[in-house]
């Protein structure tokens, strides 16, 4: 550090949040007399123009090179003043922020003088750091202009789209052999009321013929390295099993049958199939997951079919998260399903429509069905002590924000096709809470749908009704509209609005070392200010993976996901933040305790140089794979480590001023 | 607590006796929150068309609650789905008087205009065939409707008349006490409520006095409630008289202008034209809430009335010109339209509401008594 510290300081009023509490003017004039110091100021909002205008003129006009300021949380506004820093022309990282507010006012409240204390502790703490900052530059790297999207439902494929479309390459992996996601098991959707498989065929086609994109199906990716701008990935790919010459033939000699997830066991299929007409590809495929192994005989010849396992490594910049979720499942008995076969999941009775089109008369298992209940948020806005726990102990106390809707759209269709059904919905809230979704509400309210509300903590109950009953199920609810008398309901179905869950990515979200709320959905870094974003820098969020979306939220997540990864890779370049181990070549004489202490791949290794003719063995840090913990720090016998911007130096540095008597610092002056 | 069974069918059934809207409701309870009439024991209209939305018959069979609804139509007027709570409670005092009738009439009248129509033409008829085979001898020189139609022997068909409407009244009565007082109430209730509260009906029958609590009405100075209360004094006065001072009041003789039995005789059929008029005219403009829907039993009553009057006018009228044909003729037709009017009407029309009415709120006082008192109290006055 050649030149001499001139240090300004700033004690921000907050608009009150801070002064209220603390005396900024007694701190302001406390730190004015610490060593350096050459201004000290408050102001009442130092964010805005011209409290700005202020540090900016004080940098040109005093000379002053260290800027430290006790403010809000520096999650707010430490990038705010930055910038301001650098307008100025000084260093970015020749300035430390303070959260005075988050830190004392706001939690001290009560004891204004206590907190004016810790203020002065925590600003003369600042101001020691301050002291002993070096310029520092961000770390550019190189970023490989390719993005990876995990999933080909709507958001992956409309992510993968977005981002070929600016020119960047992406390889699209989906697990499955088929693309779409469980979009392509719904029929009609809301609000449009369009086919679902028509919207996504257009998606799809435009993905396919895309020569940005490449797709991988049946694969899953088995090994991710890197970071940010250069992902290393393995993808691991099952063979489809089938040709295009003898897929017909194998498909048409296969004898074995297993349920068909597609249509939720509603149906049986081959173990070589295709969903559905018209999916892609439109190869079919074989299930390596239930087929028997057992030779299939086509023109004579037996066959038994072999999957070939494939690995492929790629790099890529960013990573898009489109793994989307799993309709959620009753518990065995939960509302009678699995026990009475008049219960089924809405998503069943789905499948169940688009699989009898134009029928005159509602038909579950050959009897004709003349009452039906729907039930909603089953398996959602689960209450702690009232439901049954999931497998990891928590309920599911999220609303999955589609059902409502769902539930609404499917009594449209149902009482567009069968006149006479008496439909009862069974609901606590009703959450059409999107553009013309309430239509369907008021639409089910006009063609005679009867409602009924329950609460929560009282949850409606089926049963099979006794002998001789006219229907065969009976659902007893206390209905909150009529005094919260029980009714009875004889039905002959009953439907479980079943909510939305996460997909099991249990490896992926090891590999990504990405985090999850208590939801168990994909963690974005704020819900509000970077809601697509994940903590882990180039790893984004696109679709249902991180929370209940319809299909229009969807696509909107997919976009914004698609906007980050192109803003991320589009020049070529990435730009990190600098806290990272640094090296003392001086000191290091590559013991390797950091290299053993270290938790991140590939951030820290030793290495062996011939300097001076003589062979030497260092820790050299990977910075892009560091993320700064300081666990090298801790372990280094010779302090050969430090981490840049938090030296232990300056650790010390500040420890001094914090435990510093207060009567000293007001001597000090 | 046993389940309600739910019935689909009920809230079809009662699109038959008038034009609510009751599956559009979402049971907001705006209609309840302005309902001038509605209490915390009587939440009303909502709680009614929640009842039919589930098709809690047995429940409705049980409620005072329609009894205590006079239309004024605030209801109506609020509610944000068009569910025409006020009509709904319309039609759901036509449904109770159906529930109350044991002999089925009720419910053939209301949801059928041929039965309705047809009954009124049979017993016009029959009364029509009855009058000329007893009919006396038809002095044509002077008007002696005495004579052509004794003024004894037409007491007496009165009285059995009279008989008739009491046996089926009281029926439906009983009826109509077991549901709400019995089967509707968790304990019994002590005898002597029902002749302390017994005031009660007087009072209702002869005031109406809870139709002046209505807002829209009060907004025109009560205008409804006297219309209404007229009305109630003019067929109240005609059928004491028919049934009691008959011999009175059908004589030869001519009294003076000032004499009772001239203008009480004015003062009914004025008021009779005056209340079915308004009736019909309101019903065809439908310029307020109550006449906004029309059943076809709205139509029939207030026509029977204008033609009992206009017939009761003309015979006057023929009388006192001195001819003689015409006066008979002219009664005949008259009374053609009187029977069936109380014979039909009274017990399973819409006169029906006239008793009705001021019995469900005695109903309720009794209820209300009953229900404060303490549980053993009435446990113990039901041992007895
Ligand atoms: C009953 C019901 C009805 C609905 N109706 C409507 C409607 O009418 N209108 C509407 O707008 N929305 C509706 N939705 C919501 C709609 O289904 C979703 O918004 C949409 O399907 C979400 O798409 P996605 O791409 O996020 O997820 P998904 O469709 O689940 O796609 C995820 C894809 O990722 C793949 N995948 C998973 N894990 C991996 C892995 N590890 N590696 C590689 N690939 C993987 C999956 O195989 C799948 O193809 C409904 C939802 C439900 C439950
Ligand atoms: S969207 Fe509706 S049905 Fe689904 S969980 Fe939320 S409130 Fe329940
Ligand atoms: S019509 Fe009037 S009295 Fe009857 S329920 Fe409606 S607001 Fe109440
Ligand atoms: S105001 Fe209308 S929608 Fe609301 S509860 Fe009354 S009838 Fe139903």
């Amino acid at each position: 550090m050649s030149e001499k510290p001139k240090i300004a300081v700033y004690t921000c009023y907050c608009g009150g949040n801070i002064s209220h509490t603390v005396k900024c003017e007694q701190v302001a004039k406390l730190l004015a007399e610490q060593p350096d110091v050459v201004v000290s100021r408050t102001n009442m909002s130092l964010c805005s123009d011209a409290g700005q205008s202020q540090i900016e003129e004080d940098i040109r006009e005093l000379g002053v090179n260290r800027v430290v300021i006790g403010a809000c949380a520096p999650s707010l506004h430490e990038q705010t003043f930055r910038k301001t820093v650098i307008r100025a022309g000084l260093n970015p990282y020749l300035y430390h922020h303070i959260g005075l507010r988050e830190q004392d006012s706001w939690v001290h409240t009560c004891d204004a003088d206590g907190a004016t204390c810790k203020a002065v502790r925590l600003m003369a703490a600042g101001v020691a750091k301050a002291r002993l900052l070096d310029p520092l530059e961000p770390i550019q790297l190189e970023a490989e202009k390719r993005a990876l999207v995990i999933g080909g439902g709507v958001a992956g494929l409309r992510a993968a789209l977005d981002i070929a479309d600016q020119g960047l390459k992406v390889v699209l992996v989906e697990k499955t052999p088929f693309l779409g996601g469980r979009m392509a098991q719904l029929d009609t959707v809301f609000p449009t009321g369009e086919e679902a498989h028509i919207l996504l065929a257009d998606l799809i086609d435009k993905v396919v013929n895309h020569d940005k994109i490449t797709i991988f199906t049946q694969t899953e990716v088995t090994k991710v390295s890197g970071y940010v701008g250069n992902y290393g990935i393995q993808l691991t790919q099952h063979s489809r099993g089938v040709s295009a010459e003898n897929a017909k033939a194998l498909q048409d000699a296969c004898q074995q049958m297993v349920a068909d997830e597609f249509n939720y066991g509603l149906t049986e299929r081959k173990v070589i199939y295709q969903p559905y007409h018209g999916c892609y590809p439109p190869l079919p495929a074989v299930d390596w997951e239930h087929y028997n192994g057992e030779p299939i005989n086509i023109n004579g010849k037996s066959e038994i079919l072999k999957d070939e396992i494939q690995q492929f490594e790629l790099s890529a910049g960013a990573v898009v998260v489109a793994t989307g979720f799993d309709p959620y499942v009753p518990r065995e008995g939960e509302y009678g399903y699995s026990e009475l076969p008049q219960v089924v999941t809405l998503p069943q009775l789905i499948r169940h429509m688009a699989l009898n089109p134009g029928a005159k008369s509602l038909e579950w298992q050959g009897h004709k069905v003349r009452d039906i209940v729907l039930i909603h948020c089953v398996g959602s806005r689960e209450i702690e002590g009232i439901d049954e726990p999931q497998e990891d102990g928590q309920v599911n106390n999220y609303c999955s924000r589609v059902c409502c809707t769902a539930t609404l759209h499917m009594i449209e269709e149902l009482r567009e096709n069968f006149p006479k059904l008496n439909i009862y919905d069974l609901y606590q809230d009703i959450r059409t809470y999107g553009r013309g979704h309430e239509d369907y509400y008021i639409n089910a309210l006009d063609n005679g749908t009867r409602f009924v509300r329950y609460h929560g903590e009282e949850k409606p109950k089926v049963f099979a009704a006794p002998k001789g009953d006219t229907h065969p199920v009976l659902v007893h609810v206390t209905d909150a509209l009529t005094y919260n008398q029980e009714l009875e309901i004889p039905v002959d179905l009953v439907v479980l609005a079943t909510g939305m869950q996460p997909r099991q990515i249990d490896d992926l979200v090891k590999m990504l070392k990405v985090s999850r709320g208590n939801d168990r959905f994909l963690l974005e870094v704020h819900p509000k200010l970077r809601p697509v974003e994940t903590a882990v820098n180039g790893v984004i969020l696109a679709g249902t993976a991180q929370g209940p979306m319809n299909i229009q939220e969807s696509i909107s997540a997919a976009s914004a996901a698609a906007a980050k990864v192109i803003s991320l890779l589009g020049s070529g370049q990435v730009e990190l933040q600098p806290f990272v181990a640094a090296v003392d070549p001086e000191k290091c004489n590559g013991t390797g305790a950091c290299v053993e202490a270290c938790e991140y791949e590939d951030a820290i290794a030793l290495e062996t140089f011939v300097e001076d003719g003589k062979e030497v063995t260092r820790a050299v840090v990977t910075p892009a794979n560091c993320t700064g913990c300081g666990a090298c720090v801790a372990v280094c016998p010779n302090r050969a480590i430090d981490v840049q911007g938090w030296t232990l130096a300056q650790y010390e540095a500040m420890v001094d001023a914090i435990a510093m008597d207060i009567v000293d610092l007001v001597e000090a002056g | 607590m046993t389940a309600t069974r739910v019935d689909p069918e009920l809230l079809s059934e009662l699109k038959e006796y008038g034009d609510g809207q009751v599956e559009t409701c979402f049971n907001c309870g705006n209609c309840t929150a302005i309902c001038p009439f509605t209490s915390a024991e009587y939440p009303f209209p909502r709680n009614m068309i929640r009842l039919v939305q589930i098709g809690g018959a047995e429940k409705l069979k049980q409620s005072i609650d329609p009894w205590l609804c006079y239309y004024c139509g605030d209801c109506s007027q609020t509610c944000p789905r068009g569910a025409e709570p006020g009509e709904v409670m319309m039609s759901l005092r036509r449904w109770l008087t159906a529930q109350y009738d044991f002999t089925g009439l009720a419910k053939k009248f209301y949801t059928s205009k041929v039965w309705e129509i047809g009954a009124m033409v049979v017993v016009g008829v029959l009364v029509v065939v009855i009058a000329l085979l007893l009919s006396g001898p038809v002095v044509t020189d002077q008007v002696e409707l005495n004579t052509f139609a004794p003024v004894e022997i037409v007491h007496v068909a009165d009285w059995i008349m009279a008989g008739m409407l009491v046996f089926f009244i009281a029926i439906n009565v009983f009826r109509m006490w077991k549901y709400i007082m019995v089967d509707g109430m968790d304990r019994k209730v002590p005898f002597s409520l029902y002749i302390t509260e017994a005031w009660q009906i007087v009072l209702h029958l002869f005031t109406q006095k809870r139709w002046a609590q209505c807002e829209e009405d009060k907004e025109k100075k009560n205008w409804n409630w006297i219309a209404h209360l007229l009305m109630v004094s003019g067929y109240g006065l005609m059928l004491v008289i028919i049934i009691f001072f008959l011999k009175w009041f059908q004589t030869d003789e001519i009294y003076p202008v000032w004499h009772p039995q001239r203008w009480l005789g004015y003062y009914a059929t004025i008021v009779l034209i005056f209340g079915a008029g308004r009736s019909i005219i309101g019903r065809i403009k439908k310029n307020v809430q109550m006449h906004r829907f029309s059943h076809a039993s709205d139509w029939i009553f207030p026509v029977l009335l204008l033609l009992v009057a206009l017939t009761g006018i003309m015979m006057h009228t023929t009388r006192y010109l001195g001819l003689p044909l015409v006066t008979y003729y002219t009664y005949i037709i008259h009374l053609a339209f009187v029977a069936p009017m109380l014979i039909l009407e009274v017990p399973f029309g819409k006169w029906a509401h006239l008793y009705y009415r001021p019995l469900a709120i005695y109903f309720e006082q009794v209820r209300a008594k009953a229900k404060a008192m303490p549980v053993a109290e009435t446990q113990l006055a039901s041992a007895d």
